[in-house]
């Protein structure tokens, strides 16, 4: 990780680099440590299989990393959390939008998490958590990333409103058609 | 079920089956690879490009053979400006309009 592996080493060689590199990049890990796994889990809800969220994690740092001062600089001091899934976000649409193909596995082939319930309640439970999946991939793009933002990432509206370049009213009224199209969805099964 | 109640556990259900997903550890390693090896390539660069700045262009910007055509080029360019300003000059001074020119006319003929 820059600034870290190599600092040790840096400090004794003549070559190291300037101290405000070593301090971006200090930085840049603390940022990438905090948020690897949110820029995971909306990669993986995005693409539904966790191939291609490892690659496009890798790439969305890649990316950040290479434009992380001028973030750093222009966003005075608010977190960069919206910042990295939109940069995920527009990779995500590009990777599909190169290879002229759907996701191979879209959303419906995410599997609910496990619950620690007693069993009835499991298996009743399971049903509903994979109804919603679902329903979740019939509603339309920014409704269904909204959602992913809200619910995977615990991202509140104003930072939803950053990462999908939005503003903080439009974004609470798309969460909430997003929410009541998904219960029509539901009851019309 | 009224319609705040419906939507409490709609939300209550995506936040269940939304759960942050745990990246694999092999991918922590990954991109950590990947970025220490961009950032030790970046600093290698720079390091390489301060080091010949310094050997080969500092020599020759002690070399007084160099000096001469930064010196020439400055002379031309500033016997260019005068030039185009005498020119203006004279230009400026010479009679204007139709009258003018019908006497200059005149004075050529005879």
């Amino acid at each position: 990780m820059p600034g870290e592996g190599e600092a040790s080493g840096a400090e004794s060689s003549t070559k190291a680099p300037p101290a405000d590199k070593a301090e971006l990049d200090r930085a840049f890990t603390d940022l990438y440590r905090t948020h690897l796994r949110d820029v995971y889990s909306y990669a993986y809800y995005k693409v539904g299989n966790h191939h291609d969220a490892e690659d496009l994690t890798e790439q969305a740092f890649l990316q950040a990393y290479r434009h992380f001062e001028r973030a750093r600089r222009e966003s005075n001091g608010r977190p960069l959390r919206p910042w990295l899934i939109r940069i995920a976000h527009n990779l995500a649409s590009n990777y599909y939008r190169d290879r002229a193909r759907r996701p191979e596995a879209n959303i419906e082939a995410v599997e609910p998490p496990a619950h620690p319930h007693e069993t009835e309640r499991v298996v009743e439970g399971r049903e509903e958590l994979r109804e919603v999946i679902a329903r979740l991939d019939d509603l339309p793009d920014d409704r269904r990333e909204a959602l992913i933002m809200r619910f995977a990432l615990g991202m509140d509206n104003r930072e939803i409103a950053r990462a999908l370049g939005r503003s903080d009213g439009a974004t609470k009224v798309l969460i909430h058609r997003a929410i009541k199209q998904l219960e029509e969805l539901m009851s019309d099964e | 079920m009224s319609e705040q109640a419906g939507e409490l556990k709609l939300e209550r259900l995506l936040a269940d089956a939304l759960r942050p997903v745990e990246p694999p550890e092999s991918l922590a390693t990954r991109v950590e690879t990947t970025l220490s090896s961009i950032a030790q390539q970046a600093a290698a660069e720079l390091s390489n490009w301060a080091d010949e700045l310094s050997e080969g262009e500092r020599e020759a910007l002690r070399d007084p053979l160099n000096w001469v055509r930064p010196v020439a080029a400055v002379a031309v360019g500033g016997a260019a400006a005068a030039a185009l300003v005498l020119v203006e000059a004279r230009r400026r001074r010479r009679p204007h309009g139709v009258r003018a020119t019908v006497e200059r006319r005149i004075r050529d003929l005879t």
